[in-house]
């Protein structure tokens, strides 16, 4: 998706646009740490292959390290991905609808979403404060879970920013229905996930 | 209210949510979080609903999803995808239809580096529908045989799907990818067969390819086919000998990939930081639904749905083949309106039980569902594979590409059949490799 700007004098969106702008940037570096992980999990995987089939000597901690970096990938991203309209859902009766009313029922979904994710970052925040007060590691490599467990509740977050943008950009669609689409997925049927997006 | 009540309404919520437009992760999250508090409490349901995103992703099986997704966009950006289809053109270019037919397996050669149908609906588009068109194919024809190859790589390992449907009934994941090897095989060979038919009732929808290509000219073409070869030597070969682990083999086969883009000097950095990016992105949402469907999950368990499912449907007055074929049906019907993934992962934990209670295969039944899914990637109205093809060749109007893949969807039909009549066809190979 491609960040828009507005320069219309209905729904003024600069400031919006500056802001989703930005933001976009902060979602780009955790995605791209997630896909900096799931590179290692590669090379990491790779690596033991070759170790064990070569040289007969497996990585102390393999399945602990592997398993610990995943939280990287499964969340860090989540907000990227939301960006760009990725996460799936069934747009049907959704593209049936039109202009405001389209919005709207858009709005009602985001604020579902809304709540959701909050409800899941403090349930997530809690788990990690147990983890981290109580010290848990892994058993083979006794290596410390709380770093991977804080990643739910930071990737959650970024996430929740972004629905929360995307919540003002719906109202300000609701309130200017002809308005350019700024800080909002793409429209129903638009976000497929193939290779036909523009990278931001 | 009794917990069953409680079950029923919470599922009923999913759905209204889900049809209201609401992304399936964040309504199923939604009515788990709200379910689990109301029937536990507000301490045990938050504790619960908190401890299951982290536990459950992190599960080293899950890590062989991505894997399997940067495959498919390194050879993407690799350009093996060119390589390929140039090959499977020269070598059927004189068939009825050949380059459709040549469409049909290149995509299943792609569908061995890819677990994604849109991503290979959306590869092949570029690649083979201008080459058909040139030639005076049938617009519908074109468009369609694209579409309905794609759907080959949900069941030609590496496959998401087949993951995805693994980890959601605790299956071997290992025998599901290996089970979908000759499935795959098969609904590529009936695909083509269904081209060939067409096109010899009516020759108008393919000219023949006047174009002749020596044995050494095709033998050069060939050398596509060795990336792809590799590969599935990899994927195949090491589950099947037991010394890599399916994350193992999908890194390694990714790493193959990788050093033949850069042997042929065909992807730079940013392709490379494409291929990436596009990974994380499938990845986490493909984790995001898990983990949120596994929260709505615990809850159905508490209210105890999938028990009294399981309970209504073993006593049904009917053959258990009945019952199979409309479980099949509602399959068939649902997924006209909504994506594989998010189909699968709503009804699965309260289908799933009731089939093995029934005394069908799990492994077999993770085709069948999977095969069944993916037509409806080319039924209308949410045929998300012709939308695709529509999105890369807008030329092409959607209501003509939605025409022209009944044949394929009649001939998956007639496969369908042909595996619930014959279930050795999908045991045979895993039992044979793994074991029974």
């Amino acid at each position: 998706m491609n960040v828009r700007t507005s320069g219309g004098p209905a729904g003024e969106a600069g400031p919006l646009s500056r802001f989703d702008a930005a933001y976009s940037r902060i979602e780009n570096v955790f995605a791209f740490i997630a896909a900096i992980a799931i590179f290692f999990v590669m090379g990491v995987g790779i690596a033991e292959v070759v170790l064990r089939t070569v040289f007969n000597f497996s990585i102390f901690g393999y399945l602990d390290l592997i398993e610990l970096t995943m939280a990287v990938f499964a969340f860090l991203s989540a907000a990227y991905c939301q960006r760009f309209g990725t996460h799936i859902r069934m747009d049907l009766v959704v593209s049936l609808l039109k202009g405001r009313v389209q919005h709207v029922v858009e709005c009602i979904a985001i604020v579902a979403a809304l709540v959701a994710v909050a409800i899941l970052i403090k349930a997530t925040t809690d788990h990690f404060l147990r983890s981290y007060n109580s010290g848990d590691s892994t058993i083979d490599a006794t290596l410390l879970v709380w770093p991977s467990k804080l990643m739910v509740p930071i990737g959650l977050s970024l996430l929740w920013l972004r629905l929360l943008l995307n919540f003002v950009g719906f109202v300000r669609l609701i309130a200017y229905p002809d308005a350019e689409r700024v800080a909002v997925p793409p429209p129903p049927g638009g976000g497929h996930g193939g290779h036909d997006e523009e990278h931001a | 209210m009794e917990p069953l009540t409680i079950g029923v309404v919470g599922s009923i919520a999913l759905i209204v949510l889900v049809v209201l437009g609401v992304r399936v992760a964040f309504a199923a999250a939604l009515v788990g979080i709200l379910g689990l508090v109301y029937m536990r409490g507000w301490p045990a349901g938050i504790g619960i609903s908190g401890l299951i995103p982290h536990a459950e992703t992190t599960h080293y099986t899950l890590s062989v999803l991505p894997m399997f997704i940067l495959i498919g966009y390194l050879a993407f950006y690799a350009g093996i995808t060119r390589g390929l289809f140039d090959a499977a053109r020269k070598w059927l270019a004189r068939v009825p239809g050949g380059l459709a037919v040549a469409t049909i397996f290149a995509t299943a050669g792609f569908a061995a580096v890819s677990g994604a149908s849109t991503a290979t609906a959306a590869v092949f588009a570029r690649i083979a529908i201008p080459d058909m068109l040139r030639f005076g194919y049938d617009k519908r024809l074109a468009a369609a045989c694209v579409a309905a190859g794609g759907t080959l790589a949900s069941l030609i390992p590496p496959s998401a799907i087949l993951v995805i449907y693994g980890v959601i009934v605790e299956e071997s994941v290992g025998r599901l990818l290996v089970a979908g090897f000759i499935p795959g095989i098969i609904s590529a060979i009936v695909y083509a067969a269904a081209i060939i038919i067409r096109v010899k009732i009516n020759p108008e929808m393919a000219p023949p390819v006047t174009e002749r290509f020596t044995l050494r000219e095709k033998l050069v073409a060939s050398q596509g086919f060795w990336p792809i070869l590799f590969v599935v030597g990899f994927v195949m070969g090491g589950i099947y000998l037991g010394w890599m682990t399916p994350t193992e083999s999908g890194a390694c086969a990714a790493g193959v990939v990788l050093l033949m883009a850069i042997a042929r000097r065909q992807m730079g950095w940013g392709d490379f930081g494409k291929a990436l990016m596009e990974t994380a992105r499938l990845t986490v949402m493909i984790f995001t639904i898990i983990f949120a469907l596994l929260i709505f999950v615990r809850f159905l368990g508490f209210a105890g749905i999938q028990e009294a499912f399981k309970g209504w449907i073993v006593e049904l007055p009917l053959p258990r083949f009945v019952i199979l074929l409309i479980i099949l049906a509602i399959y068939f019907v649902l997924g006209m309106f909504m994506d594989a993934i998010g189909m699968l992962m709503l009804t699965l934990p309260v289908i799933f039980p009731a089939i093995v209670a029934l005394g069908y295969d799990p492994i077999w039944f993770g085709i069948i569902v999977v095969k069944l899914v993916e037509i409806c990637l080319l039924t209308p109205p949410v045929g998300l594979n012709c939308y695709v093809v529509n999105g890369v060749r807008p030329d092409i109007p959607l209501d003509q590409i939605f025409r022209g893949v009944w044949p394929f969807v009649l001939a998956d039909l007639a496969v369908i059949g042909l595996f619930i009549a014959i279930p050795e066809i999908v045991t045979f190979l895993p039992n044979a490799m793994l074991g029974n």
